[in-house]
């Protein structure tokens, strides 16, 4: 089966390599981010400031994904350092339309206490359509956890997420800027603890 | 008394529908009778049939030349049957229908040749053909019918008005088998058309002694500057013309993204995390995806006229406006001038029996 499924994927790759060529992209970004916690009938809310960067290769119709930030997020009482990364491998279906599978990972660091990462392993789906052909356009790409941990207390986890927004293109120039609102939640199984997270991010990239 | 109850109602029945049965023989089926009757030699059985044949009228009635031939029959039975006066009657009234009539020398006897001949050329008339609708140039052009004689007689022609003031004399003389009669669309004066209205032409038959024995009447509607004219070119096809004016689709298909971003930015919360106090903030964000929508949308500038494309379409509709104009100049010079005629169905007179 497994044999098989390699043998399609490499009849694929090869096919879009013989139609295609690399195209790399870059981009840095920040903005700020809300995290919302609840364990039992406690809840926490954290915000800061996120730093990110992220690259996108393509090829053909396939599509790498990459993506790091990193910040912290504080209230009155309490702060806590958080990183977040994604490794994603997609596939054009439609020129508008893109599904996405791999890992997502968030970690939030606190002094005094070992790291608190929820790792999903998540499907996603991206849907583009264009205001302005080749300068501006919407998307909004929703995901949900195919499987999924977390690591303190150690429970499996359950989750999904959204982001939407707008991309922009400069004429004749491949600069691109990015204005989009994300949100995620994790569930941990035992279903005391809850964390979601907002974020506004702004990003300027390089590349096509 | 109930075995005669059938026998009565069938009586009945067969009394009623028996006329009808008889009725939906035709009349060329009674006439093949007829003359079969006749080449029989039952000349009384064929002169019924023949009579009933050519008794059916409107379109049971029996064609043209099948009715010639049962007048031709019926003259002959009779003439055999030794009535002669009836035999006369039923010939003339076959030449008066058809002056070209022939009987078939192989069909009939010599005698009934003999006396059909006899009593063609002591009948004489003349029947017309002349186009149901045309138009001619007065003094330039005619119009041309044909007049077919019973018999070598003299004839005159005219072209009068519906109370019968003659127009204009057409011809005055013999006519042997056939005659082309002209009018060239003029009046008496020969300077111009006579005016609209209905007029017939009148052809008289005279015996030897000058007297009128038959008069032909052929109605004709005169009717100035009609003619068949150039059909007007159509107008230009939908297909051929371009939008005048940007269309909305574009501009709402720029805007839909931004607008299902806008309202996913403002759902997602409750989508994805529902129970969470969702930071406002995330307004901002929906509010400027909707807003470059909106830029988007004016962008393509719905409804706005399209100069290029009014042109095109201004050259196609004045190039059809032209022809069209083309056309209906082209109309009203063939139409100046010209007199429409239309004919209608000739009468055929006889004052007085000859």
């Amino acid at each position: 089966m497994s044999r098989a499924l390699a043998l399609v994927l490499l009849g694929i790759t090869s096919t879009a390599q013989a139609q295609a060529r690399w195209n790399l992209s870059f981009g840095a970004g920040g903005g700020p981010e809300i995290a919302h916690s609840r364990i039992g009938t406690t809840r926490e809310r954290v915000s800061g400031l996120l730093l990110a960067g992220e690259g996108v290769a393509t090829r053909g119709r396939f599509v790498a994904r990459l993506r790091y930030g990193q910040g912290r997020v504080t209230n009155d009482t309490a702060g806590r350092d958080v990183a977040e990364g994604e490794a994603l491998l997609g596939y054009k279906a439609r020129p508008w339309l893109t599904v996405w599978f791999g890992p997502h990972a968030r970690t939030f660091v606190v002094p005094g206490q070992s790291d608190r990462r929820w790792l999903f392993w998540s499907g996603r789906v991206t849907a583009r359509g264009s205001l302005l052909p080749g300068r501006v356009e919407s998307y909004v790409e929703l995901w949900q956890g195919v499987t999924g941990s977390l690591s303190r207390p150690a429970e499996s986890a359950s989750g999904g997420g959204g982001e939407a927004g707008l991309d922009l293109r400069l004429a004749r120039h491949p600069i691109w800027g990015r204005l989009g609102y994300r949100i995620e939640q994790g569930r941990a199984s035992g279903g005391a603890r809850r964390e979601t997270v907002e974020a506004i991010t702004l990003t300027v990239g390089y590349g096509y | 008394m109930r075995r005669a109850l059938p026998f009565l109602l069938a009586l009945s029945l067969g009394a009623a529908l028996g006329p009808r049965m008889a009725n939906a023989q035709s009349a060329a089926a009674v006439l093949a009778q007829g003359t079969r009757a006749y080449d029989d030699l039952e000349y009384d059985n064929a002169a019924g049939l023949l009579r009933r044949a050519l008794a059916f009228q409107g379109a049971d009635a029996l064609a043209p030349a099948d009715a010639d031939r049962g007048l031709m029959y019926l003259a002959a039975t009779e003439l055999l049957r030794d009535h002669a006066d009836s035999a006369r009657a039923v010939a003339r009234r076959l030449v008066l229908a058809n002056p070209r009539f022939r009987p078939d020398e192989l069909v009939f006897p010599p005698q009934v040749l003999t006396f059909y001949e006899a009593t063609r050329r002591a009948t004489p008339a003349v029947i017309s053909r002349a186009p149901a609708d045309t138009a001619i140039r007065p003094g330039a052009e005619a119009l041309g019918v044909r007049l077919y004689a019973s018999t070598f007689h003299d004839v005159t022609a005219t072209l009068g008005t519906e109370a019968g003031r003659v127009v204009r004399t057409l011809y005055a003389g013999p006519i042997s088998d056939s005659l082309d009669l002209h009018w060239n669309g003029l009046d008496s004066s020969g300077t111009a058309p006579p005016p609209n209205g209905r007029y017939a032409i009148t052809v008289t038959s005279l015996d030897r002694q000058r007297r009128v024995v038959r008069i032909l009447r052929l109605p004709l509607e005169v009717t100035q500057g009609r003619v068949d004219t150039l059909p007007h070119p159509a107008p230009p096809a939908d297909s051929l013309l371009l939008p005048e004016r940007q269309p909305m689709r574009p501009a709402l298909r720029a805007f839909a993204p931004a607008a299902l971003a806008g309202v996913a930015i403002a759902v997602l919360p409750s989508v994805v995390a529902s129970g969470e106090n969702a930071t406002g903030a995330r307004f901002v964000v929906g509010g400027t995806v909707t807003a470059a929508g909106i830029v988007a949308f004016f962008s393509h500038h719905p409804g706005r006229s399209i100069p290029g494309n009014a042109a095109h379409n201004r050259t196609l509709r004045d190039a059809w406006r032209r022809e069209d104009a083309d056309v209906a100049r082209r109309n009203a010079e063939r139409a100046r001038g010209m007199i429409g005629i239309r004919s209608g169905a000739p009468v055929l007179l006889t004052p007085e029996a000859p």
